[in-house]
């Protein structure tokens, strides 16, 4: 079962898209800031993540940084899922970036084609 | 065009004589051999002149000229009469004549009358030209007068002391009567002239120089002014007192800033929207497949999440609503007792929600007090949350308790105490609390909630007094008047002037 990482700092909507992966058949794992994000990716190493952007402490792209400097983590896909628009250019190298409120059928689209 | 003169004479052969003599002189000679006969004349033509032989003793011509004299006072009039018969008529005619000629008429004696009589003519026809401009000139200033008291706009003009030598009449209405004082004292009540005074420019260069300030009028109100400077020059040019005219401005100011601070707040917030409307997705996410599975136990924690989602959405939404729209606050006179029972209820829930303990102490027969009861609700609401948060976010104890004391404080005013033994606040955050967008919640505040509580309670003409230790705790104590307020307090943003008081109204002499 593959396994995805969410990085949320709004407690409802990690509860919200690990109800919806789990339906999908995915195995979950979530963070609510950036510094367990990167110590939750390192234990489980997820076959994707999905990264906020705006937390409390350090940013979703200090932590996507962390993660590409990481030999083990730097090959998994990051899917930006925040409430800026033109988030798009933020993290460059995301395979996709959502705006808030996303649309869940456009995203499970984007897992299924990503892993 | 030729002098027209009317000769009037019963004596043809005389009249003929002196008509070739005049005519010979340029003049435009018109002949009556009596009073009817003359008459005729003055209806239709406008004579210069009348040279005529009144026919004494008989005085019916003495009589129409003192008549066609008043009718027509520009008529130069030349009397020829016997030696023995002028004193009579100068007893008659006394000063309508130019001169008086003795027949028969010596021609050097003519020459003289008529002179005159032109002289006569040409000085009256400038008297009347000048009148006429004098009046013209009565009238602009009339009208200059008119113009600068009616202009909406306060005018003055000002020496290059920067005293005031003229002011129009709205300047006097709203900064007074005071002409010889100090600009500078009586727009912004200061001792000593103003940095970068457009006036003073004016006078340094000639040129008109605009300038937006605030000044202070004599009831003390502010005024945000948009002011323009003209120079007043002499006849050699030189500038020697310079107008100001400064228009009112302030309610467009006040638009903007509150468009300003709309917009800014819109942006600021749409970034909580956009997280609420994708956590409220989620509820209705799970609601739906916990209702498809008959999973009761998603189904009953997607419906609470939709709730506090919907709840949450409704409070931002109508915070937007109080900030966008006009604060009249509508008041009514309600039981303070019952109110607080009230907010204490609805504090409760969030309370209990959060596993802290929430504890009233409201006495039963506290009396009527007028308030906006929506809007004070609210406020209270909004600090007894905010106690409740910061005990929510305190990792250093337990147990946490909110304390929420209602009493009288004399006979007309009412005091609220919301104590807390929460997180507490630093400094900064004691100071800023109540600024528009300042929140320390993150993203989950809007940095709305305390700022229109304060508001609210401002207009209420009440006080807040606030008392928090870091990590001890925080105390809010909210005291009412018991009457509504008898002139509607304005609450200004706070820092709104900050920008533009670099030269703080009264601080000066007065």
């Amino acid at each position: 079962m593959k396994k995805i990482l969410i990085v949320d700092d709004d407690p409802n909507i990690v509860d919200y898209l690990v109800t919806f992966f789990e339906d999908n058949g995915y195995a979950t794992c979530s963070a609510n800031n950036a510094q367990d994000g990167f110590e939750v990716a390192k234990k489980e190493v997820p076959d994707l993540i999905t990264l906020d952007l705006e937390m409390p402490g350090e940013w979703g792209p200090r932590l996507y940084r962390k993660i590409s400097e990481e030999k083990s983590l730097k090959n998994i896909p990051v899917v930006v899922i925040t409430g800026f628009s033109g988030s798009e250019h933020a993290i460059g190298k995301a395979v996709a970036s959502l705006t808030k409120p996303f649309d869940r059928d456009e995203l499970l689209a984007i897992v299924k084609e990503s892993i | 065009m030729a002098t027209e003169i009317l000769l009037i004479d019963k004596d043809n052969s005389h009249a003929d004589a002196l008509g070739v003599y005049l005519e010979r002189q340029q003049f435009e000679v018109y002949k009556a051999g009596s009073p009817d006969e003359a008459i005729t004349f003055f209806d239709n033509l406008s004579m210069d002149i009348v040279l005529a032989d009144p026919g004494l003793p008989d005085t019916d011509t003495a009589h129409l000229l003192k008549q066609i004299k008043g009718s027509h006072p520009g008529i130069q009039l030349i009397i020829m009469c016997t030696d023995d018969s002028l004193d009579q008529a100068m007893d008659l005619l006394k000063q309508d004549v130019v001169h008086y000629l003795v027949k028969p008429v010596k021609s050097a004696a003519l020459d003289l009358a008529l002179k005159q009589a032109r002289t006569w003519i040409t000085m009256n026809k400038k008297v009347q030209r000048y009148e006429k401009k004098y009046k013209d000139l009565r009238n602009a200033q009339t009208l200059y007068q008119q113009l600068f008291d009616e202009v909406p706009c306060y005018i003055s003009v000002q020496d290059r002391e920067f005293r005031l030598t003229a002011t129009n009449r709205m300047f006097k209405r709203d900064f007074g009567d005071e002409i010889g004082s100090y600009c500078y004292e009586v727009y912004k009540h200061r001792g000593s002239p103003c940095r970068n005074c457009p006036v003073a420019a004016t006078f340094e260069d000639g040129l008109p120089h605009p300038t937006e300030e605030i000044v202070t009028s004599k009831s003390g109100k502010h005024y945000n002014v948009l002011t323009w400077t003209a120079p007043i020059r002499n006849t050699e040019g030189e500038v020697t007192q310079v107008m100001e005219m400064s228009t009112n401005i302030t309610l467009l100011r006040q638009l903007q800033d509150h468009l300003t601070s709309l917009g800014l707040m819109i942006g600021s917030m749409s970034h909580g929207v956009k997280g609420m409307l994708t956590a409220l997705d989620g509820g209705i996410y799970q609601l739906e497949t916990g209702l498809a599975r008959q999973d009761e136990k998603r189904t009953a924690k997607a419906f609470e999440q939709v709730k506090q989602m919907t709840g949450r959405i409704r409070k931002m939404v109508l915070e937007i609503l109080y900030y966008a729209k006009s604060r009249e606050l509508s008041y009514k006179s309600v039981d303070i007792s019952r109110m607080a029972e009230k907010v204490f209820g609805d504090a409760k829930a969030i309370a209990d929600k959060n596993g802290v303990v929430l504890k009233a102490d409201i006495a039963d027969d506290l009396g009527l007090v007028e308030v906006d009861t929506n809007w004070m609700q609210a406020a209270l609401v909004n600090f007894m949350e905010n106690a409740v948060d910061a005990c929510t976010y305190d990792q250093s104890k337990q147990d946490h308790i909110v304390d929420f004391t209602v009493f009288n404080q004399g006979n007309d005013r009412i005091c609220f105490i919301i104590e807390d033994n929460g997180m507490g606040m630093e400094r900064e955050t004691r100071e800023k609390m109540f600024t528009l967008f300042f929140t320390s919640k993150g993203s989950q505040g809007t940095g709305l909630g305390l700022f229109i509580a304060n508001r609210v309670i401002q207009q209420h003409g009440g006080t807040i007094k606030v008392t928090s230790e870091p990590q001890k705790g925080t105390r809010f104590q909210i005291c009412l008047p018991r009457k509504k307020p008898e002139n509607p307090v304005r609450v200004d943003d706070p820092g709104k002037w900050a920008n533009n008081l670099i030269d703080s109204p009264g601080k000066g002499k007065s």
